[in-house]
């Protein structure tokens, strides 16, 4: 079966054309505690060429919605209910009848599909040739003419077509995998393309960068783009439909625009208002209280009514079907009180938000506070120099820290952003001492707290190591899988309060897991972690940390693992405890939103590293609402924010790929991708300007802050001038 | 939630930890006030102790639970666990008592190659020279055990040992210790058991044990250390050595439970190992004996040609399903002890002893689907 192009252009857009049906569609795997309904009864069209954005937070039955779609669910799952695919011409097609080699056919070439981690797409011992090849051949195309259309493909997304198709994998950096994988999957022109959370593992230039070149490819190749995604912000400009997914079921599926003004559903609201962005107030930004259901017993009734503000007796025991909301014909939403939803949503808030959220505070410090932990010009390099002895290999050192100085005052709460591989969390960790500079030193209370210790790993100093603790980013990996709960908290207990029995230690653990929220916790106490949920597990890795009563701990990235819905929750829980332990926070974040949230909440500071260098300091509202570096321009511009902005702005970056760390650039090191550069950024190295005044501090490191710097009369690097650099695949995204 | 007026109180607190827990008791009120937002009467969580003093009896409990109740109620719904450990302790109390109720048996103790079940006086028969096979076999149960029992330990002990502490530790102590490894994994095993047990003549069977096990350990200190290099950079571990908990007890509690099923079924094979090459070379008679065993019967058996005499087969057939037995028994007994470590496993127990369903475990099969 081939589809011809041009037929494909010729249908109109905004007809009611619809391409995929799902009716009563359901999802169930059968487990010792009963049946497990992963998908449950959804119906929902998918219309042609639309860009359709399905976000649901972790466990909420998205990727088994993309599964559904291609008869794909993994066994021993079961689909039941229709999947019916409408080809161009021709009769439906019931996707679950399908057999095996008509499945074949018709998943790659009718409805494709683009996995999570483009990590582990790829087979690492074949070319990126051979995974095009092996696609074609094993649908039975015409390789030659294939591959002619996969280089096109692969110029679109702005690569290289022949460097790449003779990579390797490992040669790629995450965002050009990705790329790839979506040229792979576009390869033998599918009618629709579905994506599960494809931008998950990639930093926000990059995140950005791919959502502008989707819409570009969904426009000339007229696909159809179903978007699975836990990130609302995300898709919020890209979609043209939006559909949320709650407990296995739609919570409401309609136009981007209506759903982002005027959320229907509660569900919606609430998930809105506990999404951290850059511009909405920090009182509106709340948690949702509850938890997600559990597959195998999803509450009777509207499957949000446990956690529902506005929730009633014909929520507990009818289930809401599809009410139409809005004026548009197609926004559906499943719930009885959607209008008072609309209407009334204050109402539906206050009864749940009436504890008193930790107010905004002001942590700042005067100039001549003593600082906790200081730093100074500090160095990390991982790797060995090349000796020149038995070493005839390049020389491969990476400098992740380059000469960093700050200070960290009490109750203070710093957070680093950047993207990944910048050196933010070998800074932390350095800051900590779990990490030993190879240049530069830190002091905590003006001691330096390497003195005297010979390894690399401990520090000589009891009272040091106690005062500087970390708390992590992946809650699955931070808690030792074997112990449990009351094992796990017992450990700093035992080393710090010897004079404590275990009796004592039962009490005080289950006082502190009473604390953070965890109850009833003499059922917690004995559990291990995989009975703990995500929330409850960085709960307990916070309690851990506390226990030790640290002066500073170190958070590396600890909501970013988490659902978009806990966050907010977490992050309180963390300014609540450093209320009462009185300790500060080094926070390290890839994501701008939580950075804003934390600091700005705790009148913390944000700092901004670009490839081992601090390139902006300062407080909150001065990073987030008057940031003067580029670079941090360029972070702003590419957090998703959640109104859909018809006209944005300009991409300010020139390249989106970070340039070789074995091979820094000279001078300032954003230079390869400032809009801005000039000739001395080339060779000149910006310090930190000092340009604190009443509305905050902030340190910047950037020529143009300084109106007599020489920079201003220099000539300006344009896109060719960029040798260094030598990958070359700029990408001029705009829009 | 206010801030606290009364920070040196609080400062105190934090620069003098070791000794918080008396300290802390006599807070002024104000920190509680600060510490719980609904402004009761009850201390603050940070700082309550039991009202109740642990006691010896409770430790004892405690510890009980942990290491002997969970993993036998696990072990005892797993059939293999029942015939293994089964197997194991009809081999010690044939080892331990068995020898108290049968006697000793000497040449023309009965008539030469009695069958068995003809005379129940030898009910498993005799051999060329009328001595007892049944007696034979339960005296030759101890050395083979105290052999096996030897040589599994000193394999375990050593390379869990030499692996745990060189890819912990790294650098400097992992070059030495990778380097004895190394050079242990590269002595051809068996000429060097030949050479020693010439130049050592190891009479007892522990002794003989250990010498087996003398070129096995390696192997198994190079397969713990690339697991703890591994393991030592999760996140757990590295928030462990931030609480400043000391090397021995962070190894042993952190790491040491990560590798127990491998170190089990490791004891296992290692115990069947050394049986296993025992006989062999009691057969082959490379080992000097005195008293007789399982694989000195096997050869004298077969010097005596009974492959080929039906009268005699008993004689060869005893001691191999002596050594059969014992080799299944810890084979089932390895594979069941594998979900004594599993966390899984140890929670599902629990929650089908107290008939609490109500946790919401998320098993393995949904959770890798609903993320996929």
């Amino acid at each position: 079966m081939t589809i011809s192009e041009s037929d494909a252009s010729l249908v109109d857009s905004t007809g009611t054309d619809t391409i995929v049906e799902l009716r009563d569609t359901s999802v169930s795997f059968g487990m010792d505690r009963g049946e497990s309904r992963v998908l449950n009864e959804v119906n929902i069209d998918i219309e042609r060429n639309e860009i359709l954005g399905v976000i649901g937070e972790s466990g909420s039955g998205k990727s088994m919605f993309a599964s559904a779609l291609l008869d794909a669910v993994p066994a021993p799952g079961t689909t039941t209910g229709d999947v019916i695919y409408h080809p161009e011409d021709g009769d439906p097609v019931d996707v679950t009848g399908l057999s095996k080699s008509e499945l074949k056919q018709f998943r790659w070439e009718e409805i494709s599909m683009v996995f999570q981690g483009a990590m582990s797409s790829f087979n690492p011992v074949r070319s990126v040739r051979t995974h095009f090849v092996e696609t074609l051949s094993a649908h039975d195309y015409d390789v030659d003419a294939g591959i002619e259309r996969a280089k096109d493909l692969l110029e679109d997304l702005y690569l290289e077509p022949e460097r790449m198709l003779e990579s390797y994998p490992h040669e790629l950096s995450g965002g050009m995998k990705q790329r790839v994988l979506i040229a792979l999957s576009l390869v033998l022109e599918p009618e629709m393309l579905v994506m599960d959370e494809p931008t998950a593992a990639l930093d926000l230039l990059m995140q950005q960068s791919i959502i502008s070149l989707l819409n570009e490819i969904q426009e000339k190749h007229d696909l159809t783009i179903v978007f699975i995604t836990h990130d609302l912000p995300l898709v919020a400009d890209l979609s043209d439909r939006l559909a949320v997914l709650y407990a296995f079921e739609f919570a409401e599926i309609g136009p981007a625009d209506e759903i982002l003004e005027r959320p229907a559903h509660p569900y919606t609201r609430a998930l809105l208002n506990a999404t951290p962005n850059l511009s909405a107030p920090l009182e509106q930004m709340r948690p949702i209280e509850g938890e997600s259901p559990d597959p195998v017993n999803i509450p009777p009734g509207c499957s949000y009514h446990p956690r529902c503000p506005l929730a009633d007796e014909q929520c507990k025991s009818i289930d809401p079907g599809p009410y139409d909301a809005g004026d548009s014909r197609n926004h559906d939403v499943y719930c009885h009180h959607w209008e008072q939803s609309i209407d009334d949503l204050e109402r539906a808030f206050t009864e749940s938000n009436s504890d008193d959220s930790p107010a905004t505070r002001n942590a700042s410090h005067s100039d001549d506070a003593e600082p906790l932990v200081s730093l100074e010009d500090v160095e990390v390099q991982f790797g060995s120099e090349n000796d020149g002895w038995l070493d005839f290999g390049e020389s491969d050192v990476v400098t992740a820290v380059d000469g960093i100085s700050f200070d960290i005052y009490e109750n203070d709460v710093v957070v680093l952003v950047g993207e990944s591989g910048c050196g933010k969390t070998t800074l932390g960790k350095t800051a900590v001492g779990l990490q030993r500079p190879t240049d530069g030193t830190i002091e905590y209370k003006d001691r330096d707290i390497w003195k005297g210790s010979s390894g690399s790993s401990t520090l000589e100093d009891e009272e040091i190591r106690r005062a500087l603790q970390i708390v992590h980013q992946d809650p699955g990996s931070s808690l030792n899988s074997h112990q449990r709960v009351r094992s796990i908290l017992s450990t700093p207990l035992n080393r710090w309060h010897p004079d404590l029995d275990g009796n004592d230690r039962r009490e005080r653990i289950l006082a502190m897991l009473e604390y953070v929220g965890i109850s009833p916790p003499e059922d917690y106490i004995e559990r291990y972690p995989h009975q703990l949920s995500g929330g409850e597990k960085q709960r307990v890795a916070l309690i851990r940390a506390m226990l030790v009563n640290p002066d500073l701990i170190l958070a590396d990235e600890a909501v970013s693992a988490l659902d978009v819905s806990l966050r907010v929750s977490i992050m309180d829980l963390m300014i609540e405890l450093q209320d009462a332990f009185d300790t500060s926070f080094l926070s390290v974040s890839h994501d701008l939103s939580n950075a804003r949230y934390l600091a700005e909440k705790t009148g913390g500071r944000i700092g901004v590293m670009y490839l081992g260098e601090l390139v902006e300091i300062g407080s909150a509202e001065q990073i987030i609402q008057n940031p003067q570096h580029p670079y941090t321009q360029a972070l702003r511009w590419a957090t998703p924010e959640l109104e859909q902005d018809d006209d944005p702005d300009e991409n300010p970056i020139r390249t989106i790929d970070v340039p070789d760390q074995k091979n820094m650039p000279s001078g300032c090191r954003y230079h390869t991708r400032c809009p801005d550069a000039r000739e001395t950024c080339r060779t000149q190295k910006p310090e930190l300007v000092d340009l604190s005044n009443e509305d905050g501090v902030q340190r910047t490191a950037c020529f143009r802050v300084d109106d007599d710097h020489e920079y201003w009369d220099s000539e300006p690097i344009t896109d060719d001038a960029v040798d260094g650099d030598e990958d070359d695949d700029h990408v001029n995204v705009s829009g | 939630m206010k801030r606290s007026e009364d920070t040196n109180q609080f400062d105190g607190r934090t620069s003098d930890g070791l000794d918080s827990g008396g300290d802390l008791e006599t807070k002024p009120d104000s920190v509680e006030d600060i510490l719980r937002s609904d402004g009761g009467t009850v201390d603050s969580p940070f700082e309550r102790t039991a009202t109740v003093e642990e006691t010896r009896r409770d430790r004892i409990d405690r510890k009980l639970k942990d290491y002997l109740w969970t993993p036998w109620s696990i072990m005892r719904n797993d059939w293999r666990a029942i015939v293994g450990v089964s197997i194991l302790v009809v081999y010690l109390l044939i080892g331990t008592v068995g020898v108290y109720l049968i006697d000793p048996t000497h040449p023309t103790h009965g008539e030469s190659l009695v069958g068995p079940f003809e005379d129940w006086s030898h009910p498993l028969g005799t051999d060329q020279s009328g001595q007892d096979i049944l007696s034979m076999t339960v005296y030759s149960t101890v050395p083979i055990l105290q052999m096996m029992g030897a040589g599994a330990l000193f394999t375990i002990v050593l390379g869990t040992g030499f692996g745990l502490v060189s890819g912990y530790k790294g650098g400097m102590v992992d070059t030495v210790l990778s380097s004895i490894t190394d050079v242990f994994i590269n002595i051809p095993g068996l000429p060097l058991v030949i050479v020693l047990s010439v130049l050592l003549e190891p009479e007892h069977p522990a002794l003989v044990g250990v010498l087996l096990a003398a070129a096995a350990w390696a192997g198994l200190a190079r397969a713990i250390r690339s697991q703890v290099l591994t393991l030592r950079g999760e996140a757990f571990v590295e928030a462990s050595r931030a609480m400043d908990v000391p090397t021995i007890s962070l190894l042993r509690k952190e790491i040491l439970p990560h590798l127990m099923p491998y170190i089990v079924v490791n004891l296992v094979n290692a115990a069947r190992r050394i049986i296993f090459a025992a006989v062999a070379l009691y057969f082959l008679g490379i080992l000097p004996y005195s008293d007789a065993n399982w694989g000195v019967m096997l050869e004298s058996a077969y010097r005596a040609g009974a492959v080929y005499r039906p009268d005699a087969i008993h004689w060869l057939l005893v001691p191999m399903i002596a050594i059969s037995g014992i080799s299944i028994g810890l084979v089932l007994l390895g594979q069941s002890l594998d979900r004594v470590f599993n966390p899984r496993a140890r929670a599902r127990h629990e929650r089908s002893d107290d008939g609490k369903g109500s946790e919401p475990e998320s098993e393995p099969n949904t959770t890798n689907v609903t993320q996929m």
